[in-house]
């Protein structure tokens, strides 16, 4: 039991910062089906700077690990701008835009991985290799029962993740830009009249929304892997727009949705260990949080309701 | 000194193939009421969307309080203390009254010393306040949502109090309003006027005018035709000056008698998707050269009655007979073929498919039939321009250049109205329903279309008309039904009614059956 609630938790909160992210692009009128490209170009830029500074001057890796997050932060945002200068200045579709922009990010970071390691550091690799995310046991209230599980072993990520989405549902329901950014999301054209600038907001939800996910991708990265492949790419990205359109574009109650699908994952993982499943099987029961989207969605699509002007082109002159 | 607020000095606005605004000038005096009057397309809007910083002028130039200024956004006019309830509402549905009149400007406190939060306790508060001051009743935490339109227009007009505007720019503000509505929107103005605000308001409804308007400027064609006194002047004087020709709005109808009966409706009763019941036992009927007008105040089973006749709403009893057929269990495109046409209100979401073609939107009622359609399912789109080149010619739709094939969406109201009412008729049923056929639309084009149904009526069809303005309904209607909650309060000859009494039926006062 405690065992799944330590994974599921290592799953859930990158899960739902990237979900974040999504609900900032879109609650200010942007479609995001690009948060799958923007995880794992962050993921690629965290592991770049791991094995540029590994190789260049030995720091010490738990600073490393911090600043590996920091870039790919900074990486997620810088690719995000590709999409805001697709989406906002060309006004290009934006769904073949996020499509566009995951294929891309796909074979871009496939192609730098193996253009880099090659030029840079000599070896041939498709792979950056990272460290062990170091883990943590909070004294004391790790000994609650069940409860203290969420305490246990926990990779520090998860609570700089805590305090980043804390932030975030502060400046999304709690400030001006938060309030501003939302309109946008409803009605461009009353922030206008406001005389605010719809698109700067736009672009730095879009940024937000790129900065979160690599946040997100690294974290996954980490935890999954422990190092930055093509592997990467799993869908992580479409899961976090079920958990918020599930979550109702709602901070709240996208966590929860995020809770329910990591849930389901380590559910899953433990039912193939416990069964002694045989390997085929257990790529079946790994589509149970992807079956169990599909079910949610079916149930909950009807009563939600997306921002009233999500996808529409921002026109000054229509009325 | 002079005491002009704005004095706008030869505007002229060009835009690619039209000229907007041809060197105007106006001034508007501290504390007055100043009409903007003129048909759609006369360059109002845009006039005052340059004064709003929403355009910039091609040239001339804007001096307010005396002083010239460059108004080149919201933001500058904001500053100017100009503010502007435009025609569409610009207002964020799932956000608080309070949230929406505060937006750009919001109060801030500061959580902790450190993390600044939008005070919303302390704008509901200064909401409400200001609200109590102008006699603009709004619950601050109300979701947009949940609000009424006229509470939506009130809380447009609150976004500019909150902003300090001594000039309120009101662009057609009456065209979403119920009468009643009305009445207190004017009120609201005038007690604006008299607390000191200056304020312009754009419209093509002369009444309105008269009621409330000091002075009033008309345009026509982007030209300033006139500024006149409105106390010194009367409606027939603005409204010819508007349209640049005499109007007559006395209707010509022969004394014909009726003929045998159309449409029969007998009984029915309608439920809304809650249940609740919005027809109750209704029973009319509608002969031929005959026009029975429904009257009622917004929202009392005037629509349900259409849309139960055309088929969009199931009745739960009763029968509906047209030509001696029942019809009450045909779908809808058999209940056109047996000869209704159905002139809707929402001309955008149901009457047209905007971003379609003139020609096929002409052609809807018939394209499934040859020639428009061949024997194998091809559309023929030569014949769908042959009849609709006709129809434009017969109907005087005025479109672009590029004829049948223009995108309705680019045209006036009024064009698109007249392409309906064109379609419409051309297939030449026994019935037709106009529900609400002038509704935002100006004098010219209203004078078009109540000669149209008129003639209609001397030909011999049956027509139901629903309409919301009575001015409508007396000039047009040989029978009055007066329809309250649902049920029929009355039914009489057009003669023996007067604006009055039909009111009162309308308020459900008295009930005669």
């Amino acid at each position: 039991m405690n065992n799944i609630i330590i994974e599921s938790m290592a799953f859930t909160l990158p899960l739902f910062i990237i979900a974040i992210g999504g609900i900032f692009c879109e609650g200010s009128g942007v479609i995001n089906l690009a948060l799958e490209g923007l995880l794992g170009m962050g993921a690629f830029f965290g592991g770049l700077i791991v094995a540029a500074f590994t190789s260049t001057f030995i720091d010490s890796q738990s600073t490393l690990v911090y600043i590996s997050l920091f870039s790919a932060m900074v990486g997620g945002a810088l690719f995000a701008m590709l999409y805001a200068l697709i989406v906002l200045k060309f006004q290009a579709n934006q769904v073949i835009s996020g499509v566009v922009i995951n294929m891309l990010s796909v074979s871009l970071t496939a192609f730098l991985t193996n253009q880099l390691n090659i030029s840079l550091f000599n070896q041939s690799s498709n792979k950056f290799m990272l460290f062990v995310f170091p883990r943590v046991t909070v004294p004391f209230i790790s000994k609650i029962p069940v409860l203290g599980a969420f305490f246990t072993d926990v990779y520090v990520f998860e609570f700089i993740i805590v305090v980043v989405a804390s932030f975030m549902a502060y400046l999304l329901y709690k400030t001006p830009f938060g309030m501003r950014l939302r309109a946008c999301g409803d009605n461009p054209h009353s922030v206008a009249a406001a005389g605010k600038n719809v698109t700067r907001i736009r672009f730095i939800a879009i940024l937000i929304s790129g900065a979160m996910s690599g946040l997100g991708g690294i974290c996954f990265a980490y935890s999954i892997s422990t190092n930055f492949s093509p592997s990467i790419y799993v869908g992580y990205g479409y899961l976090a727009i079920a958990a918020y359109i599930f979550g109702n574009w709602k901070i709240s109650n996208t966590l929860l949705a995020c809770l329910i699908f990591g849930f389901a994952r380590s559910i899953g993982y433990f039912m193939i260990q416990k069964l002694s499943l045989p390997s085929s099987y257990s790529d079946l029961v790994l589509t149970f949080p992807y079956v169990l989207t599909l079910i949610l969605l079916l149930f909950f699509s009807k009563s939600n309701r997306a921002p009233r002007a999500l996808g529409e082109i921002y026109d000054k002159g229509k009325r | 000194m002079n005491n002009n607020f704005v004095e706008l000095k030869n505007i002229s606005k060009v835009f690619p193939n039209i000229v907007a605004n041809d060197d105007v000038s106006i001034e508007v005096k501290q504390g007055e009421i100043y009409a903007i009057l003129g048909e759609n397309g006369a360059g109002k809007s845009t006039l005052m969307s340059i004064l709003f910083g929403l355009y910039e002028p091609t040239s001339g130039s804007i001096y307010i309080k005396g002083e010239k200024v460059k108004i080149t956004s919201p933001l500058d006019a904001n500053k100017l203390h100009i503010g502007m309830v435009h025609q569409h509402f610009k207002l964020v549905d799932n956000q608080s009254v309070a949230e929406n009149i505060i937006l750009g400007i919001e109060p801030i406190k500061k959580k902790f010393g450190i993390f600044p939060k939008v005070d919303i306790e302390n704008a509901n508060k200064d909401v409400a306040l200001l609200s109590k001051k102008y006699h603009l009743d709004v619950n601050p935490t109300d979701l947009i949502q949940d609000v009424a339109v006229s509470t939506r227009q009130r809380v447009e007009i609150l976004k500019m109090l909150y902003r300090n505007a001594e000039l309120l720019i009101f662009d057609e503000p009456t065209a979403v309003l119920t009468p009643q509505e009305i009445e207190s929107l004017l009120d609201i103005i005038k007690s604006l006027r008299d607390s000191g605000k200056t304020i312009i308001i754009i419209t093509h409804k002369l009444d309105e005018i008269k009621k409330i308007a000091d002075r009033c400027a008309i345009l026509r064609k982007g030209k300033l035709i006139d500024v006149l006194d409105v106390a010194k002047s009367t409606t027939k004087e603005m409204a010819s000056l508007m349209v640049g020709h005499d109007i007559s709005l006395q209707i010509k109808k022969d004394d014909k008698p009726f003929g045998e009966t159309v449409l029969d409706v007998e009984k029915i009763n309608t439920f809304n998707k809650d249940g609740v019941q919005t027809l109750k036992d209704v029973s009319f009927s509608v002969k031929k050269g005959q026009i029975l007008a429904v009257a009622g105040v917004s929202g009392n089973g005037q629509v349900e009655i259409a849309d139960a006749i055309a088929g969009l709403l199931k009745t739960s009893s009763g029968s509906i007979l047209l030509n001696g057929k029942n019809i009450n269990n045909l779908s809808i495109r058999e209940r056109l073929e047996e000869g209704i046409s159905y002139i809707p209100e929402d001309r955008h979401n149901v009457g047209l498919l905007l971003d379609f073609t003139l020609s096929e939107n002409l052609c809807l009622k018939q394209y499934y039939k040859e020639p428009y359609c061949s024997k194998h399912g091809v559309l023929n789109f030569k014949k769908f321009d042959e009849i609709s080149n006709i129809l434009i010619d017969n109907y005087d739709i005025r479109c672009g250049e590029e004829k049948a094939k223009t995108i309705v969406r680019s045209m006036s109201g009024g064009n698109q109205q007249k392409a309906i009412i064109a379609r419409e008729i051309h297939s030449n049923s026994d019935l037709i329903i106009f529900v609400q056929p002038t509704r935002g639309l100006d004098v010219g084009a209203i004078e078009i279309i109540h000669k149209r149904i008129a003639e209609l009526r001397n030909a011999g069809k049956a027509i139901l008309l629903i309409s919301l303005e009575l001015d409508e309904i007396m000039s047009l209607a040989d029978t009055i039904l007066v329809i309250y909650g649902g049920e029929v309060q009355t039914i009489k000859d057009a003669k023996d009614l007067t604006k009055e009494r039909v009111g009162e039926y309308m308020m459900g006062v008295h009930k005669s059956c």
